[in-house]
């Protein structure tokens, strides 16, 4: 057998072995065998110099060819079982990706306070700055500088809680306006989040509740301001087709006074058991501020004039969420409060 | 007050349908419905009672033969009253009564045709007495339904706010309608004769009482009133009594005007209308005896109070079936002394409700004749005399109402001539001047219209709030502030629920027996007229609250918690906002992979460390790093497994599991904890300041500034350093001294605490050294490391280092 038949055949065994070698090892073993130091190719190679200068030239030139045709079968061949064994160790790693996961998750709002918190960024991104005041409140705040005397029919509206100190706790956050009033000089646009409480209890009225109370005054406030403004809030709550209707009404501490209703959010104004059939939802109280109140806290109501509003939170709540009893709001049993993990 | 639409018809031409009607006045500003009087129900006749015989085997009921005009009917009743002539409305086989349809029945062989039926059965009245009997005239053989107007008639229902007394009559109602709908009102006026012959005997000795007047009517007679009359006060939700008591509610409801009778012939001398003496009693028409105070006004004779005025009569002077002369009275009271007394006595009648609110003084003798021309229509008898006292005739105010006026607070122009027509469709005379109108304010509308801007309303609600276009008014920057309060809180609140507590919202008042069971003083402020005694007492912090949600909860078998609160605590002078944390078993559970292959299920639970560490990132994250922890004494927390929070030597709040023994007399889990951060100071007092020390909102309003420190040019030498220290030793302590020891140490890190024998603890310390300006010499880091441990073996007695 010439040399250039051996060649040959050693790399047709090469490949027969190279599609033999199942793993890097082996793999490692046929290039020893062959292309090693003292391998089968080095060893023809050696006996190249027993031939004639032309012969030489052409078997050399085969064996380098050769060569390189091992080499780079040999570097498939490697990449081929390196990559198995990747394969092999990420399929090792492998994991249930649909296990629940391990982490805290986030805590539930309270949704009552999660409303009082949108209503009140409305406001606050419009410019009206929040204020606050306690929740045992002076009758003479509640009540007296409030256009609400003593023995007026009014004061029934609203059944106080009085405390043992003489004070009560505040039935509205009417109050926090007298108390702004008189810490600062108009013009003011401000609301007030907060608790306050009433004797009453029933599936609509809890004895403690949430209200926010608006009041803005400058030199023009106008009730048609009062209308706009009142307008983008409840539009930004319920959407910007909410019917929304001014019914004339009475407060003591505005004049004139309006209730505000909105299109019944649940049957869209057909009429339903929550409209009680009217197909409106009274929303909120408002007006313009009375000019006692403004005699009270030494405003000129000749010079200024202003408006107020004031809304219950739970109501809204219950509206949005559909609850129909407003208890179950402070039962913080958590198979209710946990059904509110996503609000803000 | 509900009022049939056809008593409303008497005073106005009105061809609008009711419903039209009720939704106007809802827009206008009186709250009203419309709906059908009862319900149609076919089957009802109206029958004469031919003959009335006891039922031979049945005691108790009575066999009657009645007759619509063309059949007999045998007819077996329980009720006694009925009698030979009367008619009576017959439910015949196959009727369909709001609970029962009638099928005929034997009472002892004996069959019934059909059933007598009373106001009750057919759905109007809430309890009748017995059955419903017609006037004796009332023909025969028509449809009963139709003749009560069953299904057909309309009623308004309305509900006033409190300023418009106005409206609390038929005729008030009717005169609102006709402004709405621009309707001239109509009024036929009483036509009566009253002799001068016995004039009352009236004295006024109180200045509470307005007007008084009487009117004697002699040699009536105590009947039913007629059919017509006692529909009316059925349909507007009354019960009829007699011709005399009827005709008083019929003209209250009508004018407005409460009226009362009194038997004459039980008065003894003259009437005294006075202030009541402290203790006097009074048995009134209730039967109820009531004691009186010097405040209340009372209608006396010479020996004793036979009314308490303006709100009850009494029974010693009350109209009965033998009354055969009456003194009629109408009167204006002091709205203020009514409500008082009224309240005090726990008493509202129809008559309480109007004089509280207002009542149109000057239309007194009108509705009076009314009510005389009434009882004179269903008796004989004869009004013999009268007397009117009125020491302080009305003088109407005038009241002026400027066109800018209108402009400045409604923000639309109506002009002068506009609100004239407006005011006088409410029947409120009013004149153009330069400037607007003015009006001249009827007795009616005294107690709502007392200034210009109570015009502007009265202008505005007419015209319709709906049709002014809003505005958007420019908000003006002048003194704007951000309200920073409101934003803390509302990043506390989404900093714990990142944290995986959820939000409650707890009533802010609690019991007694809480505070008992925790071993605390209940706080002092009280709530004096409270619902509930588990709800009487102003909580003086949160833990009382949330311990009682817990309990709750357990109770709903939810054992895991992690709650929150924000919200008040209550003291003598100022309120509180606190965070109030509880927690208790797991915070998260789920699974864990190992090596790859294996999952297995694994939690965190709370512990007291874990509490801290959620609470101590609450604080960094208000940019306070400087917290000090030290031993309370809180009574409800384990007395080694709890801690008051100190920032800058203020107390700021606490943390702490619950004590064993209380958790088993509360019936929690022993592993609860709970923790309370102050927040704000809410003072009540206007001029107190309300950035007070000891709270965290004021800490981080007081902060420093972070200041950028250069980073660190040469590299850090690492050391570990393990101390053996006493076992009791608090750590914090030795970290703080550790930090200080030396210029050169730039961080120090706890990496283990374990106990060893002979009472003592192993504490690990990796410690880096750097030097600002220079890289730092292993023989220089030893050298202050000898120095360090030499330091702290003079503070820390038995500190030793472990090699």
């Amino acid at each position: 057998m010439g040399l250039k038949e051996e060649l040959l055949t050693l790399k047709e065994e090469i490949t027969k072995n190279l599609e033999k070698a199942s793993n890097i090892q082996t793999l490692e073993e046929v290039r020893t065998q062959f292309l090693g130091k003292k391998g089968r190719l080095k060893h023809i190679l050696k006996t190249l110099g027993k031939l004639s200068p032309e012969e030489r030239k052409e078997i050399g030139k085969l064996a380098n060819s050769i060569k390189e045709y091992i080499e780079q079968q040999i570097k498939e061949k490697e990449n081929i079982l390196k990559n198995l064994l990747l394969q092999e160790k990420l399929q090792k790693e492998k994991v249930d990706i649909t296990l629940p996961s391990f982490w805290l998750d986030i805590g539930a709002s309270h949704p009552v306070i999660s409303t009082l918190v949108e209503i009140s960024e409305i406001f606050l991104s419009m410019g009206f700055s929040i204020e606050e005041g306690p929740e045992i409140e002076f009758e003479e705040y509640n009540f007296d500088m409030l256009n609400i005397p003593k023995d007026h029919p009014a004061r029934d509206m609203q059944d106080t809680f009085f405390l043992n100190n003489g004070m009560l706790l505040r039935t509205h956050t009417s109050p926090v306006q007298i108390r702004t009033m008189l810490k600062r000089n108009p013009p003011i646009a401000m609301i007030a989040p907060g608790r306050v409480y009433r004797k009453d209890a029933d599936p609509t009225h809890s004895p403690m509740f949430h209200q926010i109370e608006g009041l803005m005054i400058d030199k023009d406030i106008t009730f048609k301001d009062l209308k706009g403004i009142l307008k983008i809030f409840l539009e930004n709550v319920f959407g910007k087709d909410i019917p929304i209707r001014f019914r004339p009404s009475y407060f003591p501490f505005t004049e004139p006074s309006a209730e505000v209703d909105i299109g019944c959010t649940v049957c869209k104004g057909k009429g339903c058991r929550v409209c009680k059939g009217t197909g409106w939802l009274e929303i909120l109280g408002c007006g313009m501020v009375d000019p006692n109140v403004f005699k009270a806290v030494d405003i000129d109501p000749e010079e200024y004039t202003g408006f107020a509003f004031g809304l219950g939170i739970e109501r809204i709540t219950m509206l949005k969420y559909q609850i129909g009893d407003i208890r179950i709001l402070f039962e913080n049993n958590m198979n209710f409060n946990n059904q509110f993990k996503g609000l803000r | 007050m509900k009022v049939p639409y056809s008593w409303i018809k008497e005073f106005l031409d009105i061809e609008i349908p009711a419903d039209k009607v009720a939704e106007k006045l809802n827009t206008t500003g009186i709250e009203a419905v419309s709906y059908k009087f009862g319900q149609y129900i076919p089957g009802l006749t109206t029958v004469k009672v031919l003959s009335v015989k006891k039922h031979p085997e049945k005691e108790r009921l009575l066999i009657t033969k009645v007759t619509d005009g063309k059949k007999e009917y045998q007819v077996i009743t329980a009720d006694q009253n009925i009698k030979e002539g009367q008619v009576v409305i017959l439910a015949k086989t196959g009727a369909k009564l709001p609970n029962r349809e009638i099928k005929p029945v034997t009472f002892g062989n004996i069959q019934s045709q059909g059933m007598f039926v009373s106001l009750q059965e057919l759905g109007i009245e809430e309890s009748s007495e017995g059955i419903f009997v017609l006037d004796e005239d009332t023909p025969i053989g028509i449809d009963a339904s139709k003749l009560l107007g069953l299904g057909e008639e309309d009623i308004i229902e309305i509900e006033i706010t409190p300023n418009r007394a106005d409206v609390l009559s038929v005729k008030g109602l009717a005169r609102e309608i006709g402004a709405i709908f621009d309707i001239k009102r109509k009024e036929k006026y009483p036509i009566v004769s009253i002799m001068q012959e016995i004039i009352p005997q009236i004295q006024l000795k109180t200045e509470k009482t307005y007007r008084y007047r009487g009117v004697i009517i002699k040699n009536i007679e105590v009947t039913q009133s007629p059919l017509n009359i006692r529909l009316r006060l059925i349909k507007a939700g009354q019960k009829p009594i007699n011709n005399i008591v009827d005709a008083t509610n019929y003209i209250l409801l009508q004018e407005g005007q409460p009226l009362h009778a009194f038997d004459l012939d039980k008065i003894q001398g003259q009437i005294i209308v006075r202030q009541a003496k402290d203790g006097e009693t009074i048995t009134t028409l209730d039967r109820e005896e009531r004691k009186l105070k010097k405040t209340d006004i009372v209608i006396a004779d010479e020996e004793k109070p036979i009314a308490i005025a303006g709100i009850i009569g009494g029974e010693n002077t009350k109209v009965d079936q033998n009354t055969k002369n009456i003194l009629l009275e109408a009167a204006v009271f002091d709205s203020i002394s009514i409500r008082k007394t009224a309240k005090r006595l726990a008493v509202s009648t129809e008559s309480s409700y109007r004089f509280e609110r207002g009542v149109d003084i000057e239309n007194l003798p009108n509705a009076q004749d009314k009510a005389v021309e009434l009882i004179l229509k269903t008796t004989q008898g004869k009004a013999v005399g009268e007397k009117d006292i009125y020491p302080k005739p009305y003088t109407p105010k005038l009241i002026h109402l400027r066109e800018k006026t209108v402009l400045k607070v409604l923000g639309e122009v109506i002009l002068k001539e506009e609100s004239k027509e407006i005011l006088e469709r409410l029947e409120i005379p009013t004149e153009i001047t330069d400037e607007g109108t003015v009006s001249t304010i009827p007795a009616f509308r005294k107690f709502d219209l007392e200034r210009e801007i109570d015009l502007v309303e009265e202008v505005g609600r007419l015209k319709g709030f709906d049709n002014f276009a809003p505005s958007y008014p420019k908000l003006s920057l002048e003194g704007f502030k951000k309200s920073e309060e409101f934003k803390f809180e509302v990043q506390a609140r989404d900093f714990l629920r990142a944290n995986g507590l959820t939000e409650v919202v707890n009533y802010t008042f609690v019991g007694e027996q809480i505070y008992k069971t925790l071993g605390i003083e209940p706080p002092k402020i009280r709530i004096v007229n409270y619902l509930l005694k588990s709800q009487s007492i102003m909580r003086d912090n949160l833990a009382v609250s949330l311990i009682q949600t817990f309990q709750e909860n357990i109770k709903y078998q939810n054992k895991d918690i992690s709650i929150f609160e924000i919200s008040s605590a209550f003291f003598p002078k100022h309120e509180e906002i606190r965070i109030g944390i509880l927690v208790h078993g797991n915070i998260i559970k789920g699974y864990k992979y190992t090596q790859g292959e294996n999952q297995f299920s694994t939690s965190v639970t709370w512990d007291f460390l874990k509490l801290k560490g959620l609470i101590e990132s609450y604080i960094h994250s208000l940019g306070i790093f400087d917290i000090l922890y030290k031993k309370t004494n809180i009574p409800y927390l384990h007395p080694f497994h709890s801690a008051q929070i100190d920032i800058q030597n203020q107390n700021i709040g606490y943390i702490g599991k619950i004590h064993p023994e209380k958790a088993q007399k509360l019936e929690i889990p022993e592993n609860t904890y709970v923790a309370e951060l102050k927040l704000r100071y809410i003072p009540r007092d206007l001029k107190e300041e309300p950035l007070k020390k000891g709270y965290l909102y004021t800490l981080y309003k007081q902060k420093d500034t972070v200041i950028f420190k250069e980073l660190p040019k040469y590299p850090s030498v690492k050391r570990d350093l393990a101390f053996l220290v006493d076992e009791n030793l608090e750590l914090d302590k030795l970290i703080k001294a550790l930090k200080e020891s030396s210029k050169l140490i730039d961080k120090v890190e706890l990496f283990d605490v374990y106990f060893v024998e002979n009472g003592k603890k192993s504490i690990a310390f990796s410690v880096e050294f750097r030097a600002s300006d220079r890289s730092l010499s292993d023989e220089e880091v030893n050298q202050e490391v000898e120095n360090i441990i030499k330091q702290l073996q003079k503070s820390f007695k038995g500190l030793t280092l472990r090699v």
